[in-house]
Order: structure tokens, then C-alpha cells, then sequence
């Protein structure tokens, strides 16, 4: 342990692998300094694990309905957090749900963040009609409020997991312009940006090599912190009726589900209200801590 | 008299690569004279100067067997006290005045903000003190400098307006932290005049913190030759070209001349030593 | 001929409506394999002129020739192969995410170079970097050694003009000695020309054989190395720049 340590810390690296290991590993020191952002990590890695081994942890059926065991409360024997108004275990919904919720963060992760670097490097690096017209397109996507504009879309493509992911991706990439916009343009007049420009290199591998990295600590964060409204988003138009369709346990269509007995039997909306509570807290501070390991402006010594 | 008395000072800070220790038993005292701290980047030069003043943020933590100013000890201090003695007895005077005037706000009303808040002097009063400051620091149109914002101001005026700033309250002690690195070659030699001119005619102490050895001999009495968090040489300024540590005289002697020979520079070999 | 022609050189930036005259009028020649230095304080147009050359600053009037031939606009990848430049700040002008093996290979995949991994090692030997260094990052270097991975990113490509923008002014004195000192020994070597820019006539004096001394934008004065060291100056401007060299100070 101590050997792969050293070998991490060694200040002289012998190759790429070694040098970039190296540099998470004292990221992941500076980290683990906040207690909050652990935290936040815990959350996440708890999601991971639940939403991997779902099928073997819950303890019945998602789906399959008994009637004479509808609406029990909570701590019932055999039903930890009650069950809902189809006799459904709400655990094992809400394990089950676990995997789409992390497959609707993940799409969005991926595809919104990289459109919008894309859209906001090129356009700072550019300047000039180029930034004008991306950016006044990204205007006109940020006028909209993003659940109506995901409402638009969803109505448009019709109800379903994959089209709730599309409208939220569609709808969410304007703010990741932005950022990448912002901090192209303090890199874009930097001594490195001009000394590989004077290298004879092309305006591609400069966006892409040079100046999206530095995009990137800002971008990650941004996701993160974004990704409790990415979940809210999703489990509103489950909420709606315009996501996920029952009878998938998704979460917000959980809710939705549960409203009717909001009053008496409270733990139905609750328990899966709690879920996307804990998730969305969870990647928060796991994005609050990310900020401190990743901002360059932090990192210097 | 002893006007400031450090020893064994320490600073250290508690990073994820372990402790770092930036200034490593520094002891020093000074009466009212002009003291010069010279060293090259990490010596733990500047660290000193903002010790005294117990400016230091967290993870770094000071600690000294003795730091007096004039009877009072700035270890046993409450951050009260330590906000009181700054400013009004122990001023400092920094690298850039970009960085230390309020950009928002006209150059007169921050002359004019301390004497009015802390010397509750009326508003013709306090006006009249910051254009005698301003003039004693051979600004010659005071008046527009007032009401001037400090972008409007070139660099070696911004520094000449931070020292009359820090002169108002007529201290005991300024520090000034390389006061003149960020103005033309030309500019600085007048604005050292100025600041060499005022602690000679009050009566101060002046601790001047500077990388450039010559520009320290000439403005001071003293010098200290930090090198890695520790002083390796305390001698009289008019002594320097005696210096006996080797790092004193490389540092001296690698700076180039004009009309000086065309063979490489000599260098400065650091030897480990030096630092134990 | 001379390899590097400035003729009546003119800049002039527009910001909000506003224009700025950066320099005005300004003529000069450097000789192959010649030091030029250019000589004066903050604002005086000398960092502008390198930035000209480069196509980094609006040219409104006059013409530079190197090699007797006009720059085309936009610079293109011949001109990469020719001239090269080293900036003042070694914290601003090395990439913060790349390890100096990626800044140093680079400029080889640009132009399609091979042999990168002998290449950069060898750089790193040519400035006097261990091979350790290699995949180090820029933060985990002192302010010379990250000087010192800039002058051997410009070699990369084998130019034979090197713009130097005070390339030692952010450096301890005894760092910037052993820079001075490698690159003169570079350029002996390589037979390279320089065109140096500095606030400081002492550094200048020590690195090159003639200077040209600006402010405001203009040409003061062009003095070779002997008039600058026997104080011949004939203008007011270049005598108070020379009296306030801080190698002066001590003396007077």
C-alpha cells in the first residue's frame, strides 16, 4: 500500500499514466479534507451500488401488485417503508427506481455538458459573428423556464423515458455554454493560447486541446451541482404524467402516484420525496467539494 | 530604543504534501531605523513582514518566543488589539497599488475615509490633511489626484497615493513589501526618494522587504539575507560588498552590468547547507 | 541583407471607440545571427512590436520583412519554422493542465514531426532540465525551470529567429543569470538571432550588440553596445533611462 503511495506522490513521474494518476491522487487528498463533500461522494457511490445490484436487493417484485396489502404504513414487517396503493413494496420501487433515475442523470451527464462546451468554446474562441449567433441561440433557449420548455418538447415527441431525456438535455446545455463561454474568454488572450497558435496550430486542436480543459473543472461542477434539478426535472414530468410511464417505479411518477393519499397515508408520496431529496443533497455537496479539488484557481499550491 | 523586537519567529503551513515551513526562526530587532529583508522568491521574506502583522490566513499559523512592538506583545494580542495597531502604528505598504485601492472609489475619499472614521475630523479638515499628505508625497496637483479614481492613476502615482495613505496616521513602523517592483526603472528611483525622505524626517521604522540587493543597500541601514525561511547574514548595508556568506555575494554578483563583461553571469550555487 | 526589416511600423488598437497608437513610425533592422535589443518602460510600445511580428497586433501602416520576404497574414506554418517567441511570464505561458512532455511534443505533431519521444528528452537536455522532469506539470516547477521549458518549447521547431519578451524579468536575479547565460550559449550554438525586449539596460547591454530605446510608442534612440557602455547617449530620455539602471544605484 505504502509502495503504490510513494509511487503516486513521486515527484518525477516516468510516464503519462504515473504523472495524471499522480495528480488525481492529490486531488483526491484535497478531498477527502472536506467531510461535507465525503459525504456527498457517500450518497453518490450509494446510488451506484443500489442501482447495480437493484434486481438482488429488492426484496419483491416492483411491479407485481397484491391488493390485500395496499397502503400499510412504515417499520410493517416484511415492508420497511409500507407499500403503496397496489400493494407494491415501496423499497424495492424505490431500489428498482434507483436505476432509472441514475440512467436519466448519466444520458443527460453526458450529452448536455459536451454540446454545450462545444457551442461555448467555439463561440469564445471565435468571437466576433459566430459568438453573436450561438449566443443569441442560447438565448433564446435560457428565455424559456426549463420544465415548460422540456413540457414543449415531451408533448411534441410524446410521453417516455427516452423522450424525457431528450427534452432535458435539449433544454439544459444553454447554462454549460455559458460557463464554457465565460471561461474561454479568459483563456483565449493567455501566453500558452498564443504560444501554441505561434506553433502553426489550427483553431480545432486549440479548442480542443488547449482551451476545453480548462472549461472542464467549471463544467464538472456545474453538472454536478446541476444534477439535483436534472433529477427534479425528470421526476416532474414523471410528476406530469410526461416521463417515465407506470407502471416503471420512477420516482417523481412515485410521488405523483402517492398524492392522492397525501393525508393519510403520507409515507406513499414521502418515501420516494426523500429519495430524490437524499440523491439531489448528495450530489450538491459532492459538487461543492469538487469545486475546491478542481478550481485552478485553488490548486495553485 | 527597541521598537520591534522578533524572536524565533515561525510560520508554517498545513498543507496535503505535509508541513511546510516558510519562515523558520527569524529573529531580529529593530529600532528607528531602516531595515532591509532581502531574498529571493520563497525565502519567507514577505511572510515575515505580513508575520508582524499577523497576516496570515489559515492553514498557515505564526509562532514566536517573543514579538514585542513597543511594550506590547503581538502574540498575547487580540485581533482587536491587532486591529487597532495596524494601520495606525504599523503600516504596510504593498507591491501593487492596483491590488490595494478600492477601485470603486475616488482617491480622496479613501485618503480622507480613515482620518474622518477614526479621527472623527470634519469633512474641510480631513480634506486638507489628505492634500498635505498627498503633497508630501510630491504630488503636484493634488487636487485632481482627489478626485481622481485610482484606474485613472499610473502606477508610480497609485504607489505614491498608497504611501501617503499609509502615512497619515503618522505610524511608528511601516513595512514596506517591495514597494517599487511593479513601477519603470525611472519612477522608482523618485518614489524611493520620497519614502526614504519621509521615515528619515519622522522619525519611523521602516522595514523594507526587496528581492533586489542593491536597491536595499542604498535605502537602508541594515540588511537581512534570508535564504529558505532562514536569515544566513545580518549585516550594515555599507558593509555588502564585504558580505562573507557566499549567498550574499552571488546574489550580488550575478546581476548583470552595464558595460560589464560578455562572459556568462556567475552563477549561485545553492548549497544545502545554508539552510540548516 | 538583413534577416529581420521593420520599415515605419505602425500599430494602433481600437478599444470602445478609442484608439491607441501602441508605437508609431518605427524602423529597424536586425542582422543574421545578430542580439537586438529593445529598450523602455511600461507602455512604450517594445512588447508590441514582437506581437506585430507574430500577426498578434493590428499593423496599420508600414511593413516588416524577414528574410526579405513579406509576412503573409494570417502567419501559416512556415513562419512557425522560422521564428519563435519566449514570453515574460513562465507562470502564464506554459499550459496549467499539460505535463511538459505534451507542451514540448506539441509543436512536433503540428508539423507532423517524428521521433518526438528523442526529440523532447532531448530539448530538456538542451536547457539543462533532468529527464525527470518530463512529465512533470508546470506547478510542480520553480519560475526558471518553467523559463526553461519555454526557451526549449521555441527550439522545438528549429527556428532561426527568436523573440524574446523580457524572459527574465519575473525571475531571481541568480535565475535569470543562468537564463541570460543559456540562452547566449543557445545562441552561439545554434547560431540563432535574437530580438529582445526588457525594461532593464543592464540585461539588454549584458545580452545584446545593439539597442533601441522607445517611449511613448517612438524611436528615442539607437545606440550600440560601446555608446551605451561609455554613456555616449546624445538624447535626455536615454540618459535618465541609463542613470536609473539599477546597477547605477549602488554607485552614485
Amino acid at each position: 500500500m505504502s509502495a503504490l503511495t510513494q509511487w503516486l506522490r513521486d515527484p518525477s513521474p516516468q510516464s503519462r499514466l504515473q504523472a495524471r494518476l499522480g495528480q488525481s491522487f492529490m486531488g483526491w487528498l484535497r478531498f477527502r479534507r472536506n467531510p461535507l463533500a465525503m459525504a456527498g461522494l457517500a450518497v453518490v457511490l450509494l446510488l451506484l451500488v443500489v442501482a447495480a445490484f437493484a434486481p438482488w436487493l429488492a426484496p419483491y417484485d416492483p411491479i407485481a401488485q397484491n391488493l390485500k396489502l395496499r397502503l400499510l404504513p412504515p417499520l410493517t414487517a416484511g415492508h420497511p417503508l409500507g407499500t403503496d396503493d397496489f400493494g407494491r413494496d415501496i423499497l424495492s420501487r424505490l431500489i428498482m427506481g434507483s436505476r432509472i433515475t441514475l440512467f436519466i442523470i448519466t444520458l443527460v451527464a453526458v450529452t448536455a455538458p459536451l454540446f454545450g462546451m462545444l457551442v461555448g468554446t467555439i463561440a469564445g474562441y471565435f468571437g466576433g459573428w459566430t459568438d453573436e449567433i450561438l449566443m443569441r441561440v442560447t438565448d433564446i433557449f435560457l428565455a424559456f423556464p426549463k420544465l415548460i420548455l422540456a413540457l414543449a418538447l415531451v408533448a411534441v415527441l410524446g410521453p417516455g423515458m427516452e423522450n424525457a431525456v431528450l427534452a432535458i438535455a435539449l433544454t439544459s446545455w444553454p447554462p454549460y455554454a455559458r460557463v464554457a463561454r465565460a471561461e474561454t474568454l479568459t483563456v483565449r488572450n493567455s501566453d500558452y493560447i498564443a504560444a501554441v497558435r505561434l506553433q502553426g496550430a489550427g483553431a480545432a486542436r486549440i479548442i480542443w486541446g488547449h482551451v476545453m480543459p480548462m472549461c472542464l473543472p467549471s463544467v464538472i461542477i456545474r453538472v454536478t451541482l446541476d444534477m439535483a434539478g436534472v433529477i427534479l426535472i425528470a421526476a416532474g414530468l414523471g410528476f406530469l404524467g410526461l416521463g417515465v410511464q407506470p407502471p416503471m417505479p420512477e420516482w417523481g411518477a412515485m410521488i405523483s402516484a402517492g398524492r392522492k393519499y397525501l393525508f393519510e397515508q403520507w409515507w406513499v408520496a414521502t418515501m420516494p420525496g426523500l429519495a430524490i431529496f437524499i440523491v439531489s443533497l448528495g450530489f450538491n455537496l459532492l459538487g461543492d467539494g469538487l469545486r475546491d479539488v478542481l478550481d485552478p484557481r485553488n490548486s495553485g499550491k | 530604543m527597541t521598537l520591534l523586537s522578533v524572536e524565533n519567529l515561525r510560520v508554517t503551513f498545513d498543507t496535503e504534501a505535509g508541513l511546510v515551513e516558510a519562515v523558520r526562526g527569524v529573529s531580529f530587532s529593530l529600532g528607528r531605523e531602516r531595515l532591509g529583508i532581502v531574498g529571493e522568491s520563497g525565502s519567507g521574506k514577505t511572510m515575515t513582514g505580513r508575520a508582524v502583522l499577523r497576516l496570515i490566513r489559515p492553514p498557515g499559523k505564526i509562532t514566536a518566543d517573543r514579538m514585542v512592538f513597543d511594550g506590547q506583545d503581538l502574540m498575547q494580542a487580540s485581533d482587536r488589539e491587532m486591529r487597532a495597531l495596524r494601520g495606525r502604528r504599523i503600516a504596510m505598504v504593498m507591491q501593487d497599488p492596483k491590488y490595494s485601492l478600492n477601485p470603486v472609489l475616488k482617491v480622496g475619499a479613501q485618503l480622507m475615509e480613515g482620518l474622518r472614521q477614526r479621527d472623527r475630523l470634519g469633512r474641510a479638515e480631513a480634506h486638507a490633511k489628505a492634500v498635505a499628505a498627498l503633497e508630501a508625497v510630491q504630488i503636484r496637483d493634488p487636487d485632481r489626484v482627489m478626485d481622481a479614481y485610482p484606474h485613472e492613476l499610473s502606477g508610480g502615482m497609485g504607489q505614491r497615493v498608497m504611501i501617503a495613505m499609509m502615512l497619515i496616521p503618522n505610524p511608528d513602523l511601516l513595512i514596506a513589501d517591495e514597494p517599487t517592483s511593479a513601477l519603470d526603472v525611472t519612477v522608482q528611483a523618485e518614489v524611493l526618494s520620497i519614502l526614504d525622505g519621509l521615515v528619515r524626517d519622522r522619525g519611523m521604522g521602516l522595514i523594507f522587504i526587496s528581492h533586489d540587493l542593491r536597491l536595499v543597500a542604498r535605502f537602508c541601514d541594515r540588511v537581512l539575507v534570508m535564504y529558505k525561511g532562514k536569515v544566513v547574514e545580518e549585516l550594515a548595508a555599507r558593509d555588502l560588498t564585504r558580505a562573507k556568506h557566499p549567498y550574499t555575494q552571488g546574489l550580488l554578483n550575478c546581476l548583470p552590468r552595464i558595460g560589464g563583461p560578455r562572459q556568462p553571469l556567475p552563477g549561485l550555487d545553492r548549497n544545502a547547507e545554508w539552510a540548516t | 541583407m538583413a534577416l529581420i526589416e521593420i520599415e515605419n511600423l505602425s500599430v494602433t488598437f481600437t478599444a470602445k471607440g478609442r484608439k491607441v497608437r501602441a508605437v508609431q513610425g518605427v524602423s529597424l533592422s536586425v542582422n543574421e545571427r545578430e542580439s537586438f535589443g529593445l529598450v523602455g518602460e511600461s507602455g512604450s510600445g517594445k512588447s508590441t512590436i514582437l506581437r506585430a511580428i507574430c500577426g498578434m497586433a493590428p499593423i496599420t501602416g508600414g511593413t516588416i520583412r524577414i528574410g526579405g520576404q513579406p509576412l503573409p497574414t494570417p502567419r501559416g506554418r512556415a513562419f512557425s519554422r522560422q521564428v519563435q517567441m519566449v514570453f515574460q511570464d513562465p507562470y502564464a505561458s506554459l499550459h496549467p493542465r499539460h505535463t511538459i512532455d505534451r507542451t514540448l511534443s506539441e509543436p512536433l505533431a503540428i508539423h507532423g514531426l517524428a521521433d518526438t519521444d528523442a526529440r523532447v528528452v532531448q530539448a530538456l537536455k538542451d536547457v539543462g532540465l533532468p529527464a525527470a522532469f518530463r512529465f512533470r506539470f508546470p506547478h510542480q516547477l520553480s519560475g526558471g525551470q518553467r523559463q526553461r521549458v519555454a526557451i526549449a518549447r521555441a527550439l522545438m521547431l528549429e527556428p532561426s529567429i527568436l523573440l524574446l519578451d523580457e524572459p527574465t524579468s519575473a525571475l531571481d536575479a541568480s535565475v535569470q543569470a543562468e537564463t541570460l547565460n543559456l540562452l547566449n550559449r543557445l545562441r552561439t550554438e545554434r547560431g540563432l538571432t535574437f530580438l529582445m525586449v526588457s525594461h532593464d539596460l543592464a540585461v539588454i547591454d549584458h545580452m545584446c550588440d545593439r539597442v533601441l530605446v522607445m517611449q511613448h510608442g517612438r524611436a528615442v534612440e539607437e545606440l550600440a553596445r560601446e555608446t551605451l557602455a561609455a554613456a555616449g547617449m546624445t538624447t535626455d530620455y536615454a540618459r535618465s533611462l541609463f542613470a536609473a539602471s539599477a546597477d547605477r544605484m549602488l554607485e552614485t
